[in-house]
């Protein structure tokens, strides 16, 4: 062999090594060598957990406590549900990390993670009251920022070890902690939860910043526990833990996992939480296959072949369109449309009230009175969404009914654009006025939006607004970008939607003065008004329950009357499809379900409403078996409209 | 009047009758899409209002109060059109052959969009999934994507021969240093230029056309460079630098005329490309911003819409037919001047 031969050989070789361990290799060697590392890694103790002046839980458990509990309310999860089977679902991307905290864990698939990580206490998805999960019972301190629980005895981790009250005086330290790479976190577990305390082995008090009242004290201070014996914290944490899932409280801890392609979750075996009331006939398939498919179109193929068993039709064209398919006509997969009442995003035109122009309340009236959401919504989204009456919406009594929104209406953008001194058009048709100096403005303004999906809403909207002589100019730019400009408050129409969780509203962060004229904050409006500002305190002050309905009626009727936003649709419903061999109960959801499939724990944040599907491994056999014959049974439809307002 | 040569040439491209064929019919098109609003558009042509004559297609708007309606934005003729031929009173009103423009969306309450083609709604090739005229869309799409190519082409084509000529010219370490500079320029990946711009500003025709110059002007500079180092090596131009012409004028008067065939070859490939490109971004949506009428637009909705076949068949027959006319003429370019078949020493 000649020596160029043998060279060229060598490096072929050496090519071909470097990309034997460059491919699929990698995967597992990545995992051993960070666990090697970290036990050459020296261990770093977490600084003892502190107590800021005038905060600080009693010494010793008052023994005036009133212990609650609640095992009284009805039971939403079916009785003829049977165990078993593999549910086969899907996301867009692999996640980045398994850890629920840090950097990058708050992907989509936080939302399988984080369920999973129970909590002291729950809420029953149809009655909304509290109920007991790694908790027996609870009770509240006198302060009305303390709230007490009694740990189940025989809670546990998916590894075997009990849960105890140290994992939550673990949890506020780590949580606290600089390893954790989670500023948000270590910022609310400072300043809004306060102090821990064990006072047993199963019993622990919590002490959040500001009283509220009961219903929200759950909500805002009933922070989890955290698996002590897991954690072995170190500077880095961050990349030891990347890919090491943590043990789990709930019914699911993660199985299976091959990376890229998909992620399992498995039952827990022998759950202690099947002993709970309302965790009974919940939570069935065996496992959880989660896949990664990169793109929707495909997804849906997957579906209408069987490889997953459910898919959001919530999108007009997938529910009216893409769902005219022989396994729809052929009955082997049901459609479901099922009312929910629960926190709707607060969707709207938001109007930079900074604006020379858009500081004027008769143009922000007039362009509300031009904005034809009734059209978009006959057509475009057809009749299937609603008008969002109010800025804030879905939360019970919180809800100011009475304010009706305002509609499209060209004789009153007329009259309001007419006072504002946009009484004449220019030859495009278009409203200007003369001013003094005799410029003449033109009533034109940039919409700014991030979601290409709505480009074709927003279309509409701009053909009727020149009806009453109003342009609008659409700029679209990427969902990040267009965030930034309204946080950066460079919009002057900002098409926008806020997610709506928790068990009340919001007003401080949306329209409070100090938020105003800054940027990096929610007040995209710049709306400043110090009548509002002393209510919003008194609201988010109060803990009497009576007086902050009252409040938040008459914030909600501020902010209609200040007319700084046009709410747009809400979607009061969840709509999917799913293979016959999916049962659900014949009640199909709860009044918090924003999906009927959804096998986790958790339902809108705060309620605990998923799991109720069951398979039909049966069932499963015989559709494959008609379809594969070709026989057919009658389409199912099912309209579900007990939710409905 | 013109030279022998040009006359052979332009005999030699009229026998190609691929190519004659298909610069007349795209000629045609573009001359049509210049006067689109005769034809296509929602305003009336004529209206025949109470004795009086209007002409309302490039005027001002007409608000519907002129014709006794009870609006004041702008009249919808076609509804128009229909009210009169039902009172019978007289008056009439002449509507172009596709009675919509690009940007309305003609939405019905029966139905929802988008709508097949029908030849009674005179939507001949449908609408879109937001019920605006595909026919119509399709026009000003053109019009818009050809304008883009053509300004694109003059704008880079200006630089790109600029400095190739300089390069060619003056050649030693102005040359050496240019190559250099422009092999580096070539390296930026110019389609996440044009992401990252489109990103930040929402992006016009003006800045588009910008961002495209910049990293376009360059593959120009490679051809003129040899063909001026070719020229610049022959007699003439040593004779006219005997006679002192200066280098401006040399460039301009004696070299750049000889090359022209170069750069008139390469025109029609040019104009493919920044119809491609247009489009090719459009369809990613970093290009010219919604509602602007464009193919790449349509494109894209054509196959999210795979059901509603109409969209992308009407959209990919017409970006194809428009590449392929182009691509013709610049082979039958290229043929016709082709030294090879017409040359002095024949």
């Amino acid at each position: 062999m000649n020596p160029k031969a043998t060279t060229t050989c060598i490096g072929f070789i050496f090519a071909l090594v470097l990309l034997i361990s460059g491919c699929g290799g990698n995967q597992t060697s990545d995992d051993s060598d960070s666990v090697e590392e970290t036990t050459t890694e020296e261990y770093v103790e977490l600084p003892p957990h502190t107590v800021k002046e005038g905060d600080g839980l009693p010494d010793i458990l008052p023994d005036d406590l009133e212990w609650l509990t609640n095992n009284e309310d009805p039971e939403f999860a079916s009785p003829d549900a049977i165990q078993g089977g593999v549910f086969r679902t899907w996301i867009l991307s692999f996640p980045l990390t398994l850890r629920t905290v840090g950097p990058d864990s708050n992907g989509s698939f936080a939302g399988f993670l984080r369920p999973n990580n129970l909590g002291p206490v729950s809420h029953h998805p149809d009655t909304r009251s509290p109920i007991p999960v790694l908790a027996t019972h609870w009770a509240f301190g006198e302060d009305g920022r303390t709230i007490y629980y009694r740990i189940h005895p025989n809670a546990e981790w998916s590894d075997g070890v009990p849960v105890t009250a140290d994992d939550w005086v673990f949890n506020i330290r780590f949580m606290r902690s600089e390893q954790i790479v989670a500023p948000w976190y270590n910022n609310y577990y400072t300043e809004r939860i306060r102090d821990i305390k064990k006072y047993d082995s199963h019993t622990i008090g919590i002490q959040g910043a500001d009283a509220k009242p009961p219903e929200e004290m759950h909500y805002n201070y009933g922070i989890g526990p955290r698996p002590k014996h897991f954690h072995k914290m170190s500077s880095t944490w961050v990349a030891d833990y990347n890919w090491q899932p943590e043990p789990t409280t709930g019914p699911y801890h993660v199985g299976e996992v091959n990376k890229g392609k998909h992620i399992d979750l498995d039952r827990t075996e022998d759950w202690w939480g099947y002993e709970l009331r309302y965790m009974r006939n919940r939570f069935n398939p065996d496992k959880i296959r989660i896949r990664v498919i990169r793109d929707v179109n495909t997804a849906w193929q997957h579906f209408l072949k069987g490889e997953i068993d459910t898919f959001s039709l919530t999108i007009p064209e997938f529910w009216h369109e893409k769902a005219k398919h022989e396994v729809f006509d052929n009955g082997y997969v049901g459609k479901y449309w099922f009312y929910n009442q629960v926190p709707v995003a607060s969707s709207g035109i938001y109007m930079n009230t900074e604006d020379p122009l858009l500081g004027d309340r008769n143009i922000r009236l007039g362009i509300s009175h031009s904005m034809n959401f009734q059209r978009v919504i006959d057509t475009i989204l057809r009749g299937d969404y609603e008008r969002l009456e109010t800025f804030q919406l879905g939360f019970g009594d919180y809800d100011n009914t009475e304010i009706e929104p305002r509609e499209f209406d060209l004789d009153m953008a007329d009259e309001y654009f007419d006072l504002a001194g946009f009484d004449e058009r220019d030859s495009t048709g278009i409203r200007v006025r003369t001013d003094e100096d005799g410029q003449k403005t033109k009533l034109s303004f940039r919409v700014t939006f991030g979601n290409p999906l709505h480009e074709d809403r927003l279309v509409v909207l701009k053909e009727e607004a020149k009806k009453a002589g109003l342009e609008l100019e659409l700029h679209m730019l990427d969902s990040a970008t267009s965030f930034k400009q309204m946080l950066e408050k460079k919009h002057q129409l900002a098409w926008m939607a806020w997610a709506s969780q928790g068990a009340s509203p919001r007003y401080w962060e949306h329209f409070h003065s100090d938020n105003a004229g800054r940027t990096q904050t929610n007040n995209i409006t710049n709306h400043a008004n110090p009548q509002m500002d002393k209510l919003i305190m008194q609201f988010r002050e109060s803990a009497d329950r009576g007086e902050r309905i009252r409040l938040a009626h008459t914030l909600e009727r501020m902010v209609h009357n200040a007319a700084v936003l046009v709410p747009r649709t809400k979607v009061p419903f969840t709509r999917e499809a799913a293979w016959t061999w999916i049962k659900l109960p014949t009640w199909h959801g709860t009044r918090s379900s924003t999906s009927l499939f959804n096998s986790q724990f958790t339902s809108a944040g705060m309620y605990s409403g998923g799991g109720l599907f069951w398979i039909d491994s049966e069932k499963k056999e015989e559709v494959l078996a008609a379809k594969r014959k070709g026989e057919s049974s009658s389409p199912i439809v099912v309209v579900n409209e007990t939710y409905r307002n | 009047m013109l030279d022998p040569q040009t006359i052979k040439q332009w005999k030699r491209f009229k026998s190609i009758k691929r190519g004659y064929w298909s610069a007349i019919i795209l000629g045609g098109l573009l001359c049509l899409s210049l006067v689109a609003e005769l034809l296509v558009n929602n305003r009336a042509l004529i209206v025949s209002y109470e004795g009086k004559l209007y002409f309302p297609t490039y005027g001002s708007v007409i608000p519907g109060s002129e014709f006794g309606l009870d609006y004041e934005y702008e009249t919808n003729y076609r509804d128009l059109q229909q009210q009169f031929k039902e009172k019978r009173s007289g008056n009439w009103v002449l509507m172009p052959l596709v009675p919509f423009n690009a940007f309305e969306n003609d939405l019905r309450t029966d139905l929802f969009p988008p709508y097949p083609p029908s030849l009674a709604s005179k939507h001949y090739l449908g609408t879109d999934s937001t019920g605006r005229d595909i026919v119509a869309r399709l026009v000003y799409g053109f019009r818009i994507a050809m304008g883009f190519a053509l300004v694109l082409l003059i704008c880079s084509y200006a630089a790109g021969i600029m400095v190739g000529c300089a390069m060619g010219y003056w050649g030693g370490a102005f040359d050496l240093l240019f190559q250099r500079l422009i092999e580096i320029w070539n390296t930026i990946p110019f389609l996440y230029v044009i992401m990252i711009v489109a990103s930040i500003v929402v992006p016009n025709f003006w800045t588009l056309v910008v961002v495209m110059v910049i990293f376009g002007w360059t593959s120009m500079t490679w051809n003129m460079r040899t063909s001026t180092y070719k020229e610049k090596a022959r007699e003439y131009v040593n004779a006219a630098l005997a006679l002192g012409a200066t280098s401006p004028r040399v460039i301009g008067i004696h070299i750049l005329p000889n090359t022209i065939s170069v750069i008139v070859t390469f025109i029609p490939f040019s104009i493919a490309s920044g119809v491609a490109s247009l489009t090719a971004l459009d369809y990613l949506g970093f290009g010219l911003p919604p509602p602007t009428p464009s193919w790449g637009e349509l494109l894209s909705q054509g196959t999210e819409n795979l059901e509603s076949v109409w969209i992308v068949s009407s959209v990919g027959v017409a970006i194809v037919a428009v590449l392929l006319m182009v691509t013709y003429i610049g082979e039958a370019i290229r043929e016709a001047f082709d030294p090879k078949k017409f040359t002095y020493y024949e």
